[in-house]
């Protein structure tokens, strides 16, 4: 009872505040050139004209299909340096330096390269992505593994587990909260720097999109795309990542 | 040595002749000499830092000798493979916290050949035998101190050891807690048939459970005395024979 309460509140106040962000935005709108900033009725209107576009479907499609790729190259990679590094303090110490690096040269620089290297296709998106999530993935899977505990090393041990079955059954559980972690920041990273270098990089997808309607200062448009583009981040969140988590962690919760 | 003629004729669980063991230029164990007989309960007792915890990993087989020789069954230790007969309670509980209770027992399985469905039978069969039933789907930080110890007795318990090895199993729980946890180990002992073997400092639970105290003394350990005890059982901590084999015992360590 108590419960649903406090939902239904928090409900309301979070409409008070989309009514708020509408109400300012709608009375700023009215005082400035549409160019600068379009009102909320203008943006609707490019956001449903967007929706029925002929290539919306596509646009997004490649643009997922780029975040993804990369995300995903960037899991298969990380995962097991990342694992590497925890197990064996030589390899940590030696390639440390190596990481730093890759953590402080900005994602633009990658994208210059990726153009440089790879042209205007698929594979500079994809490249950009994995240079971004890559190290983050990498990062936290290492901390990860060195907050794996030796008793519980110990304890398969005295069951006579073999290394691999160690590996499987203690490390990647004592793991997996500090992946998901890493994962989560690593792929929103990755879909923000992934509109930067198709602006850069690509002759389709979300964020050549943006360009073309920056150059033809649709700014509607790219209200539009932005307004999209949340929308899509938060559905990922309440309909996968949040029960996800909540599945994965079931065991930290206090109920039953 | 009387007890070691005494039990000759069984056949052994341990011998041991002359284990040494140091660590650097720590000597931790000195020419430690041990029978223990199938089925017997015998208590390792001794103050902290008498290499009670090294000898159980020698005879855990987790951690090798430096010299003498030590052998299960009859086998010597080197030639010894049926190490899942050997069931090893740690001091702590060491649950998974990402494991329900079943799945906490069932991992004690999951190194043997067993096939899937003899194992969830025997998972069954432990979580009935400890009284843990109703638990079976709780996560580890939702029991109390007693019943994670149970969980963790439950887990030993799941390969059907022959022999049972406890560092100190019973020392972090409330005094109250702890003698459910003997009386439990005892209903388990006499249903099973195992050998005890299990380290403590506490003089009263070694007169409670044990057959046999060996008591060691510290830096380098080695054996001072061993004390057979044949005190009729249920012993009650507050009998006053008991008592008074407590009091004599706390004498010699």
């Amino acid at each position: 009872m108590g419960q649903a309460k406090h939902y239904s509140s928090l409900v309301l106040q979070r409409l008070a505040l989309l009514a708020v962000v509408a109400v300012v935005w709608w009375y700023a709108a009215g005082r400035m050139p549409s160019f600068v900033l379009p009102g909320p009725q203008k943006v609707f209107a490019a956001l449903t004209s967007l929706l029925h576009s002929e290539t919306f479907l596509h646009d997004v499609g490649a643009t997922m299909g780029r975040v993804f790729s990369g995300f995903f190259l960037a899991v298969l990679v990380g995962t097991p340096l990342g694992l590497a590094l925890g197990t064996s303090r030589m390899l940590a110490l030696f390639f440390e330096p190596l990481l730093a690096v890759f953590n402080t040269v900005s994602s633009a620089i990658w994208a210059i390269f990726a153009i440089i290297w790879f042209g205007i296709s698929d594979a500079t998106t994809v490249f950009v992505v994995f240079m971004t999530a890559m190290p983050l993935i990498l990062t936290n899977v290492w901390q990860g593994a060195q907050t794996v505990e030796r008793q519980y090393v110990e304890l398969a041990q005295s069951f006579r587990m073999s290394r691999l079955q160690i590996l499987l059954k203690i490390s990647l559980p004592s793991i997996l909260p500090h992946f998901f972690a890493g994962a989560r920041l690593a792929f929103g990273f990755g879909w923000r720097v992934s509109l930067v270098a198709e602006t850069l990089g690509a002759s389709d997808g979300i964020g050549y999109r943006l360009r073309q309607a920056a150059d033809l200062v649709q700014s509607d448009q790219v209200f539009a795309w932005t307004v999209l583009l949340v929308a899509l981040m938060l559905l990922l969140e309440a309909g996968v990542l949040k029960p996800l988590e909540r599945w994965l962690f079931r065991w930290k919760t206090h109920s039953l | 040595m009387n007890a070691a003629l005494n039990i000759e004729l069984a056949p052994l669980a341990f011998s041991a002749r002359g284990l040494n063991k140091r660590f650097d230029r720590l000597q931790v164990l000195s020419d430690i000499s041990l029978d223990v007989a199938q089925g017997e309960i015998v208590a390792v007792l001794g103050t902290s830092g008498c290499g009670k915890s090294t000898l159980l990993n020698i005879l855990s087989g987790l951690l090798p000798t430096d010299h003498g020789s030590l052998s299960i069954e009859g086998v010597p230790a080197e030639r010894f493979h049926d190490w899942q007969a050997i069931a090893y309670m740690f001091q702590e509980d060491r649950l998974l916290p990402w494991r329900s209770v079943q799945e906490n027992i069932a991992f004690g399985l999951e190194a043997s050949s067993l096939g899937k469905s003899r194992r969830a039978q025997r998972v069954a069969q432990v979580l009935e035998l400890v009284g843990l039933v109703p638990f079976a789907k709780a996560w580890p930080h939702q029991l109390s101190g007693g019943m994670r110890s149970r969980v963790a007795l439950a887990r030993s318990l799941v390969v059907e050891p022959r022999i049972l090895l406890m560092d100190e199993p019973f020392s972090k729980l409330d005094p109250s807690t702890r003698g459910q946890m003997h009386d439990e180990l005892l209903r388990l002992h006499a249903l099973t048939g195992m050998t005890v073997v299990f380290v403590t400092h506490d003089v009263e639970e070694a007169v409670v459970l044990a057959d046999r105290v060996v008591i060691l003394d510290p830096r380098p350990g080695r054996v001072r005395a061993v004390k057979s005890l044949t005190l009729p059982r249920p012993r009650i901590p507050t009998d006053p024979a008991v008592t008074e084999h407590v009091r004599q015992l706390r004498l010699e360590v």
